[in-house]
């Protein structure tokens, strides 16, 4: 299964840093997550929980990256070996 | 007249005299204040024959018209002056309080000529300007002096340099507050070299607004847009920059060990996270501002402002040390001591790499966080090994045969995102007007934090006009002057608006960015009057020709050279990076070649 990384105020609402869920597209890892985790729905989709398989969306600014590399692409495929990270939206400099 | 005083003071320290001279509208239109009217001001007062630490050489400290009108984040000030660690135009600005009340003295602009036979500092109380005997100052720390002079965050403020600017570090900074620092490039050091230790300012004076109605409406839909903003409302507020260190480091552009790597195995240690669990006593803000990004940290040594994300980094990960308290304490040692973070922990980082390869005989190591603050603290006082690292890691590699090490652009030390991972940030890091900056506009928006929209950070074609946007935007923000992380809520055509609500002035839609690029283009003048050409629109050889060997990175190098001549087209520059004629006459720049 692929590994799912937690950061900043995701982990404190989901109480974990690191978990690891079923799904072959960055849509389906999230919306496995939050089945899971149903507190985090708030911080990561703009609808219902299983708004990913309908019309729904995650969360603007919400930061996915699969390996390192960062996406916006729900379909994005994901397979077994993948770290999928997610973090809230965040600014600084 | 409505936002502007329209009044200059200027101070002359060889004959300990002031006068007042009424502020050209005219240029204050095309400029607007802050770093924009620095620079044009700059261009008129220093050229290129003279010697940054030189009497000869200015302190322009500047305001905007938004300046302490009570708009969101209007407490910032700008200090402008050539660099004495880059010979390039330098602005610096910090927030705090400093600026609204320097405002409120009824000056637009303070201009600081010549050398004190005796170290002096300054009060300016409403026009009332009095030259003290600084003797018995000489020598004290920022936060003891801060407090001696008699900050009191509303009514009385106190600017100020730490032993690093006495010294003449060419990294030293310019404090205010107590631990606000206008940092980069070494203004602390030009004030040193005045014999200047110190400017307290008191004022009781409001800019006057033009349609207060407008300008009401506009602060409250301000305060609606930031609040709705999850970025200004809960990113910022909650942890600070500091939250950007593990999300740079999963992406593999988390510069580390003197860009030797491009992730660091400690990054967990000192993220946000840990910084906001184990050492956060609170969160503070600035002067009209509700975002509140300050950390108060504390550690069993000391409790104060900080750390930033990219201070961290550079005590941290650039030093390949894990030790967050360690970083927290050298982090207020620097503020303690007026030297820039940036500049101070890269340099430190570049010592330890020239130690390492047997180029410079210390015992300077990565991940010895025991050496940070007596380091630091020999820097500020130039002693020992500090009295070659207090210039910065540009002289320091080059003296000892190896320049190429020190991790700068136009000799100032990058920040933490390495180019490598983040093409369009190498390109703006290349052409920055101040050397090595991510406050001259920030690609990390774009290339990872998808604000607006994330864009490909690899993809090199194209990249140009992103990298002009943000320059042009964060040059007129800069301008105004306001804190950038307002710009994450409300967009640059909002401020524009309420220049207008506030002068008087309708600045039509594009003009507040065209604005930016006119700064951004006297700038290019002003260096290239300098003697800086393409050739000093470069990074590192490190990140163009060492890949990283693992990591989300790896195999990357920064494609500078075809990005450079794609920016110099969409500039409407010349292939040597010069502007033409053409454009200087369309953002009326022409009569000053």
């Amino acid at each position: 299964m692929p590994t799912v990384k937690l950061f900043a105020n995701l982990r404190k609402v989901a109480g974990t840093k690191e978990v690891s869920v079923t799904g072959a597209s960055v849509g389906a890892v999230v919306s496995e997550l939050v089945k899971q985790y149903p507190a985090l729905v708030a911080n990561l989709l703009e609808h219902s929980p299983d708004a990913l398989s309908g019309n729904g969306q995650i969360c603007p600014h919400v930061i996915i990256t699969i390996n390192g590399h960062p996406t916006d692409d729900v379909n994005a495929p994901v397979t077994e070996s993948d770290v999928v990270s997610i973090f809230p939206p965040m600014a600084g400099g | 007249m409505n936002g502007w005083n329209g009044k200059i003071l200027e101070i002359d320290l060889t004959k300990q005299t002031h006068k007042e001279s009424p502020l050209d509208i005219e240029m204050a239109k095309q400029f607007i204040g802050g770093r924009g009217l620095g620079a044009r001001l700059l261009w008129d007062l220093v050229g290129p024959d003279v010697d940054p630490l030189s009497p000869e050489n200015v302190l322009i400290f500047t305001n905007g018209p938004l300046t302490a009108t009570g708009y969101q984040t209007s407490n910032r000030f700008s200090v402008t002056t050539k660099s004495p660690l880059t010979g390039t135009v330098l602005d610096a600005n910090s927030g705090g309080y400093w600026g609204m009340q320097f405002k409120k003295t009824g000056y637009d602009v303070l201009i600081v000529r010549g050398k004190a036979e005796k170290p002096v500092w300054i009060e300016i109380k409403n026009s009332e300007v009095t030259f003290h005997d600084a003797s018995e100052l000489w020598g004290m720390r920022v936060f003891a002096l801060t407090e001696k002079l008699g900050q009191n965050n509303n009514k009385r403020n106190v600017l100020c340099i730490g032993p690093a600017g006495e010294n003449l570090s060419r990294i030293a900074a310019i404090m205010n507050d107590r631990e606000r620092a206008a940092a980069r490039g070494g203004p602390g050091a030009v004030m040193g070299s005045k014999n200047l230790k110190a400017i307290v300012v008191e004022g009781s004076t409001r800019p006057e607004i033009m349609d207060k109605e407008r300008y009401k409406f506009l602060m409250y839909e301000t305060k609606k847009l930031l609040a709705a903003s999850p970025l200004t409302s809960q990113a910022l507020p909650e942890f600070g920059t500091v939250v950007l260190m593990n999300i740079m480091n999963n992406i593999g552009a988390l510069a580390t060990r003197n860009h030797q790597q491009t992730q660091f195995e400690g990054a967990e240690a000192i993220s946000g996270e840990e910084l906001t669990e184990k050492y956060l006593v609170k969160n503070q803000s600035c002067w009209a501002c509700p975002i509140g990004c300050t950390r108060i940290s504390k550690t069993e040594k000391v409790e104060g402002e900080g750390p930033e994300f990219e201070s961290t980094w550079a005590f941290g990960a650039q030093c390949g040390i894990d030790d967050l308290p360690a970083i927290i304490e050298v982090n207020a040692l620097c503020n303690d001591l007026g030297l820039d973070t940036i500049s101070a922990g890269s340099t430190i980082a570049c010592a330890m790499e020239l130690s390492e390869k047997g180029y410079l005989d210390s015992d300077l190591r990565f991940g010895r966080a025991d050496q940070l603050a007596p380091t630091v603290e020999a820097m500020a006082y130039r002693r020992d090994i500090g009295t070659e690292l207090a210039d910065g890691s540009l002289r320091l590699a080059t003296k000892y045969g190896h320049p190429e090490l020190s991790m700068t652009a136009k000799g100032m030390e990058m920040p933490a995102y390495d180019p490598r991972g983040l093409q369009g940030q190498g390109l703006l890091y290349a052409t920055s007007n101040r050397g090595g900056c991510h406050m001259r506009g920030n690609m990390i928006g774009l290339e990872v934090l998808g604000l607006p929209k994330l864009i490909d950070r690899f993809q090199v074609q194209g990249k140009s006009a992103f990298v002009i946007l943000n320059q042009n935007s964060n040059a007129a923000i800069d301008s105004l002057v306001i804190c950038k992380f307002t710009n994450m809520g409300v967009a640059d055509e909002y401020f524009a608006r309420v220049l207008g609500a506030v002068t008087g002035i309708p600045y039509a839609t594009g003009e507040l960015i065209k604005v930016g690029e006119r700064v951004w283009n006297l700038e290019r003048l002003y260096n290239n009057r300098e003697g800086f050409t393409s050739k000093n629109d470069s990074l590192p050889p490190r990140l163009l020709t060492e890949a990283p060997t693992d990591g989300p990175s790896k195999g990357w190098v920064s494609q500078l050279e075809p990005m450079l001549k794609e920016y110099y087209r969409t500039r409407g520059w010349d292939e040597n990076g010069v502007p033409t004629p053409k454009k200087l006459a369309e953002l009326g720049l022409e009569n000053l070649l």
